[in-house]
C-alpha cells in the first residue's frame, strides 16, 4: 500500500490535483459573492463542505486503483439508472423538471451521477473485450449504456443535461477504429439528423419555456423581462466587468440581483463582472490546462479504458464549459448547465471531482506494470 | 519515454485539441469583445440599471393677498403610490389592508384628479399619516408594488374664500409631462388648473431637481455601504417657484361672501385707477383643497351636477342682463351724442306703447328728466333715450368702453357676453332688426348680455373719468385699455343721478353711508318677460329677478368701483346694495387690518358687527321724491 501510494506521487500528476483545487477555491470564492446578503447566502457555507467532501472523492478516486473502481462500474451504473427511475416517481421538482432526490437533509441530482456511471460502465465493457479493438458493434453498446441514463433524463424532462450526455454517447465512436476523415463525415450526418429531430420536438415535445429560451435566444428582445432579461442582465454583467472587473463582492449586476442564478448558471457572469477579463481569461486559461492535462492522460494511457475514461471525461467538462459560458456570453441559448467546479451544486462537484480523480488515476497508473 | 504510446490515435487527439483550443478562442474572442470593445458601454448600461434618480420637488411659490397674507402654500406629505406594471399587485393589496388597516383599491386610484397620473405609477392613498408611511418602509418586500413618495400638497388656509380667484392645482396631464424634456419626467408635478393658479403656473412652477440614489433589482434604495459600490454622486437641488401677491384683500372678501348670506352670485370691487382688483366673490364657491388632495369621483359628479353651478367664475363666465345698471351708460351716450342734455324731460305714465307692443314701467313716474330718471330708474326715460340713440350708436360706444369683449382680466375662461346690434342679429339667425328690439337695450334688457366684470370696468370708467384699466388681480404696474372720450359736464350729470339713487331717496338707499358719497345703481335683470313690472320677491326663487347694484366711491375721488349681483335676488336695491353697503364699510370706515399672523384664515368678526343694518323694505326705497 505504501509503495503504491509513493508510485503514485511520483507518477501522479500534480498539476492536474493542482489546478482542480484553484477551480473549487475559486468556485467556493465566487458563490460566496454571489450569495452575499441575499437568502441563499448559507448556501456558501454548504458548498464548502461540498468542496471538502469532493476533494476527498477525488482523492479517493485516484487512490484506488481504476481498474478496481471499474470492477464496481456495472453496480454503480446499475444503481445509477434505478435511482433515476426512482427520481421521476418520487423526484422533487424544481424550475419543471423532477431531478431532485431528497435523503435528509441533502438533495441529490441522479442524474450529475449517472454521467459518471456511464463513463464507467463503458469504460468496464471496454475493458472486457481487451484485445480486440473496439469497432462499430461495440461502438453502440456503449452508445445504448450512455443513452439509458440519458433517454431517463430527457424524460424529467430536463433537456440541458440530457445534452450534456451526448459527448460522453460520441466518445466510443471517436475512439473506435473509424478513421477521424469517417467520422467527420458521420458527425455531419448526425447534426442533419439532430436538426430535424429538433423540428419533431419543437412540434411536440418542447415544454412552452423551453421553446422560449430558444426563442429568445433568437431574438432577444422577445420577453424582455423573462428569459431575455436573463440573457441582457448576463451580457451586461460580463461587459461592464471590463478588464480589471470591479472588484470581488462588488459586482453591482451580481450584488444588487440584477444577475439571475448567479450562483448556479450564471456564476461566471459574477467571476466576468468581478474580475474581469483577466480573470475570466485566467479561469478559461485553468480550464484548458486541465483539459490539456486529460487529454495528456489519455494520450499516456496504458489501455483503452483508460483512454475511454480521459476522453470522456474531458469532452463531458468541454461541453459544460462551452454551453455554459457560451450561455453566459450570449453565444448560446440559455439552458441550465453548470460551470464544472465552480456552479453551486453539490451532485455535480462530486460527480466532477470523482471523475477527475478517475482521470489522474489513469495518468499514475499510465505504465504497464 | 512511454511505450503504451498509441501513435493511431494521434490524429484524433489532436483533432480535440483543435476543439479545446477552439473552443477556448472562441469565448475568449467573445469575452474580449464584451469586455475589453464594448466594455465602457456595458459599463453604462450596468450603471443605468443601478442608479436611479429621485425627483426633489420643487415648491410651487406662495400666494399672497394684498396684505401679505398667505392664501395658497405647500404642505409636505405623503402618498402611497402603486407600479402598475407589478405582477403580484392584488397579493400586495391585501398585505396592505391587513397591515396598514387601510382598504387601499386599485380602482381608487384611477379615481383621483386625472386618474392613472402616468405610464406605471397610480395613486392609491394620499396625504398619508406618519404611522403608515413607516409601515409601508418597514415592509417594502410584502409591499413591493407599492412604496411611498413625498409630495407638496397645495393647501389653501382660507378654504373656499376667494376661491375662484386663486383657482386650483391638479397633477401634470400626462402629454405635458412628457413635452418637459430638460427635466426629469414627474407624473406628480402640479399645474395650476384655474383661476390664478392657471394664470401665473409658470411663475409658481418651480424647477425640480433630483438625486441619484443606488437601488437593486426591485427597484428599492440600497445604501449599505459594505457593498463598495461607486457612487455616481449627483444632485440637483430643486429651484422654487416664485411667489406672487395678488391686488385681492382677504378680510373684504370674507365680509362680501358672508354677506351674501348663502345667495348665489358674484361681487367684484376695484381700484378704478389701477384695474386692481380688491375681491372677487363668485358664489357658490368651492374649497380648492378638495381639488389639490384629489377629489374623488363621487364628490366630482355631485359638483358637475349641482344646478348652482359652483364651477362657473361668475364674474367672467356668467353673462346676465345688466337691467337698470346699464342706464347710465345709455344716458351717457345720449348727452355725448346730443341726443339727450341734463334737461330733457320724457312722461312717464308707467308704460310706452310702442307700435303694437306696450312697454312697461316698474311704476309711473310722471315727467322725469335725466337725473331723476337715473335716480328713480325710470324705464320709459331710457326707452325713448334709446329708441332717439339708435341701436348702431348704442352698439358702436359700448363695444367702446368695452361691453361685447372680455375685459382681458387675468384669469382663466373669460366670456364676452353680447352687445347686440343688427348685423349680429342676422348673423344669429334672429331676423332683421326692428326698432322694438333697441328699445329693451335701453334698460339693459333684450338681447343685452353682460359680464358683472365689464359691468364694473365700465362703472370704473366713469369712476375715473374715463380711464379704461385692465382689471388684474396679480400685483403688477396699471395697464390701461383705452382712454374714453368723455366731458367732464356729461360725466358729472351722470355721477349727480348716480349719488341721487342712493343718497337722495332713490332706489339705492340701502348703500346710504353716512359721511362716504357713495354713486350707484340698482338693477332689477328680468329672467322671464312675464315677470316685467311686477315684485317678483313674491314669485318662486328659480322665476326671481336677478338683482345688480354697481357704482364707485367716494365720489369726489374714488377709491372703490364695485359690482354686486345677486342670481334671483329680487330687486337690486334690497340684498345686492346691502352687500355692497357692507364691503364699503369695511373698506371706508374701518381701519386697514395689519397681519398679525401669517396666516390668519378668517377675517375678523368685528367688522360685521360694525354694520349697522339698514333698511330692508323695498317700499321704502320706491317712495323717492318725484322730479
Amino acid at each position: 500500500m505504501k509503495r503504491q501510494l509513493q508510485s503514485l506521487w511520483t507518477n501522479g500528476d500534480h498539476s492536474m490535483s493542482f489546478l482542480f483545487l484553484i477551480l473549487v477555491g475559486w468556485g467556493l470564492l465566487m458563490i460566496r459573492s454571489a450569495t452575499l446578503g441575499t437568502r441563499f447566502s448559507p448556501m456558501a457555507g454548504k458548498q464548502a463542505l461540498w468542496a471538502v467532501l469532493s476533494t476527498g472523492i477525488y482523492l479517493l478516486a485516484l487512490i484506488i486503483p481504476y481498474e478496481t473502481w471499474l470492477e464496481y462500474a456495472y453496480l454503480i451504473y446499475g444503481a445509477s439508472v434505478v435511482s433515476l427511475v426512482f427520481v421521476l416517481l418520487i423526484g422533487h421538482r424544481v424550475a419543471g423538471a423532477r431531478s431532485w432526490i431528497t435523503l435528509g437533509p441533502v438533495g441529490f441530482q441522479p442524474s450529475e451521477f449517472a454521467k459518471v456511471a456511464a463513463i464507467m460502465a463503458c469504460a468496464a465493457y471496454l475493458k472486457s473485450v481487451s484485445g480486440r479493438r473496439a469497432g462499430l458493434r461495440e461502438a453502440f453498446i456503449m452508445a445504448l449504456m450512455v443513452c439509458v441514463p440519458a433517454a431517463l433524463t430527457f424524460l424529467q424532462p430536463d433537456l440541458g443535461t440530457t445534452a450534456t450526455f451526448l459527448p460522453i454517447l460520441l466518445v466510443p465512436f471517436y475512439l473506435s477504429k473509424a478513421k477521424l476523415s469517417t467520422l467527420l463525415k458521420w458527425a455531419f450526418a448526425g447534426l442533419c439528423l439532430l436538426l430535424v429531430m429538433f423540428a419533431i420536438g419543437w412540434f411536440s415535445f418542447f415544454k412552452p419555456y423551453q421553446k422560449d429560451r430558444i426563442l429568445t435566444f433568437m431574438n432577444p428582445s422577445f420577453d424582455p423581462r423573462g428569459a431575455g432579461y436573463q440573457l441582457q442582465q448576463s451580457t451586461i454583467a460580463v461587459g461592464s466587468g471590463e478588464i480589471t472587473g470591479k472588484g470581488l463582492y462588488s459586482g453591482t449586476q451580481n450584488r444588487l440581483s440584477f444577475l439571475p442564478a448567479a450562483h448556479t448558471d450564471f456564476i461566471f457572469s459574477v467571476i466576468a463582472e468581478e474580475t474581469g477579463f483577466v480573470g475570466s481569461l485566467s479561469l478559461l486559461t485553468i480550464f484548458l490546462l486541465l483539459l490539456s492535462r486529460f487529454l495528456n492522460a489519455a494520450r499516456l494511457s496504458r489501455d483503452a479504458e483508460g483512454r475511454f475514461i480521459a476522453v470522456a471525461a474531458l469532452s463531458l467538462i468541454l461541453c459544460h464549459l462551452l454551453i455554459n459560458v457560451g450561455m453566459v456570453l450570449g453565444l448560446l441559448p440559455t439552458t441550465g448547465i453548470p460551470l464544472p467546479f465552480i456552479s453551486y451544486g453539490g451532485s455535480f462537484l462530486l460527480s466532477m471531482s470523482f471523475l477527475t480523480g478517475l482521470v489522474g488515476n489513469v495518468y499514475a497508473r499510465r505504465f504497464v506494470e | 519515454m512511454n511505450l503504451q504510446q498509441h501513435p493511431r490515435f494521434e490524429t484524433k487527439f489532436r483533432f480535440l485539441s483543435f476543439l479545446i483550443w477552439l473552443v477556448f478562442l472562441v469565448l475568449v474572442a467573445r469575452l474580449f469583445y464584451l469586455q475589453v470593445i464594448h466594455g465602457a458601454y456595458y459599463k453604462i448600461m450596468s450603471e443605468n440599471n443601478y442608479s436611479r434618480k429621485v425627483i426633489l420637488r420643487s415648491p410651487r411659490g406662495i400666494i399672497k393677498d394684498c396684505h401679505g397674507v398667505v392664501i395658497a402654500r405647500n404642505k409636505p406629505s405623503f402618498m402611497v403610490v402603486l407600479d402598475t406594471h407589478a405582477r403580484n399587485q392584488s397579493a400586495a393589496f391585501s398585505e396592505a389592508r391587513a397591515l396598514l388597516g387601510m382598504d387601499l383599491k386599485r380602482n381608487g386610484a384611477k379615481t383621483g384628479s386625472g386618474g392613472i397620473t402616468g405610464p406605471g405609477l397610480a395613486i392609491v392613498a394620499r396625504n398619508v399619516p406618519i404611522t403608515v408611511v413607516e409601515r409601508v418602509e418597514a415592509n417594502r418586500r410584502l409591499l413591493e408594488p407599492l412604496h411611498v413618495e413625498m409630495e407638496l400638497l397645495r393647501e389653501y388656509p382660507f378654504g373656499k374664500t376667494a376661491s375662484h380667484a386663486i383657482g386650483y392645482v391638479g397633477f401634470v396631464s400626462t402629454k405635458k409631462s412628457r413635452d418637459s424634456a430638460a427635466e426629469l419626467w414627474d407624473p406628480f408635478k402640479l399645474e395650476g388648473k384655474s383661476g390664478i393658479e392657471k394664470t401665473a403656473n409658470k411663475v409658481l412652477t418651480g424647477i425640480n431637481g433630483f438625486r441619484s440614489v443606488q437601488v437593486d433589482s426591485h427597484g428599492r434604495e440600497v445604501t449599505d455601504p459594505s457593498l463598495r459600490i461607486p457612487y455616481l454622486g449627483q444632485k440637483k437641488e430643486p429651484v422654487r417657484g416664485r411667489s406672487v401677491t395678488l391686488t385681492i384683500d382677504m378680510k373684504l372678501q370674507s365680509i362680501l361672501e358672508k354677506a351674501f348670506g348663502g345667495e348665489t352670485g358674484s361681487a367684484v370691487f376695484m381700484n378704478p385707477k389701477t384695474g386692481g382688483i380688491l375681491a372677487w366673490v363668485s358664489l357658490p364657491n368651492l374649497d380648492p383643497n378638495l381639488f389639490s388632495r384629489g377629489i374623488d369621483r363621487k364628490s366630482w359628479v355631485e359638483i358637475s351636477r349641482d344646478p348652482r353651478h359652483p364651477l362657473l367664475n361668475r364674474p367672467i363666465q356668467g353673462a346676465y342682463p345688466p337691467g337698470s345698471t346699464f342706464k347710465p351708460f345709455v344716458a351717457l351716450v345720449g348727452l355725448h351724442d346730443g341726443k339727450l342734455t341734463k334737461n330733457t324731460v320724457f312722461s312717464c305714465p308707467g308704460f310706452w306703447r310702442f307700435g303694437k307692443r306696450v312697454f312697461h314701467c316698474w311704476r309711473v313716474h310722471g315727467a322725469v328728466n335725466l337725473e331723476s330718471a337715473i335716480q328713480n330708474s325710470c324705464n320709459v326715460y331710457f326707452y325713448h333715450a334709446a329708441d332717439k340713440i339708435g341701436i348702431n350708436e348704442l352698439s358702436r360706444l359700448g363695444k367702446v368702453v368695452g361691453f361685447g369683449a372680455p375685459t382681458g382680466v387675468d384669469l382663466p375662461g373669460e366670456r364676452s357676453g353680447v352687445m347686440p346690434d343688427p348685423a349680429w342679429k342676422r348673423k344669429q339667425k334672429l331676423g332683421p332688426w326692428v326698432p322694438g328690439d333697441t328699445l329693451p337695450i335701453g334698460i339693459g334688457q333684450g338681447y343685452l348680455t353682460v359680464t358683472p366684470l365689464q359691468l364694473l370696468s365700465f362703472y370704473s370708467t366713469l369712476a375715473s373719468g374715463g380711464l379704461r384699466y385692465k382689471p388684474h388681480l396679480l400685483q403688477g404696474p396699471p395697464e390701461l385699455l383705452s382712454r374714453i372720450d368723455v366731458s367732464p359736464e356729461n360725466l358729472s350729470v351722470v355721477t349727480e343721478g348716480l349719488w341721487r339713487v342712493v343718497n337722495a331717496g332713490g332706489t339705492g338707499g340701502a348703500c346710504a353711508i353716512p359721511g362716504l358719497n357713495v354713486c350707484a345703481k340698482t338693477g332689477t335683470a328680468q329672467v322671464i318677460r312675464a315677470s316685467a313690472g311686477k315684485n317678483t320677491m313674491s314669485l318662486a326663487k328659480k322665476v326671481r329677478d336677478h338683482a345688480w347694484f354697481a357704482g364707485f366711491a367716494p365720489r369726489d375721488d374714488p377709491k372703490v368701483a364695485f359690482v354686486v349681483m345677486v342670481e334671483h335676488g329680487g330687486h337690486g336695491g334690497g340684498i345686492a346694495a346691502r352687500i355692497a353697503r357692507a364691503g364699503l364699510e369695511y373698506l371706508f370706515s374701518v381701519q386697514k387690518p395689519v397681519p398679525k399672523k401669517k396666516n390668519e384664515p378668517k377675517a375678523t368678526a368685528a367688522v360685521e358687527s360694525g354694520t349697522k343694518p339698514v333698511n330692508m323694505d323695498p317700499k321704502a326705497d320706491s317712495g323717492g321724491r318725484k322730479p
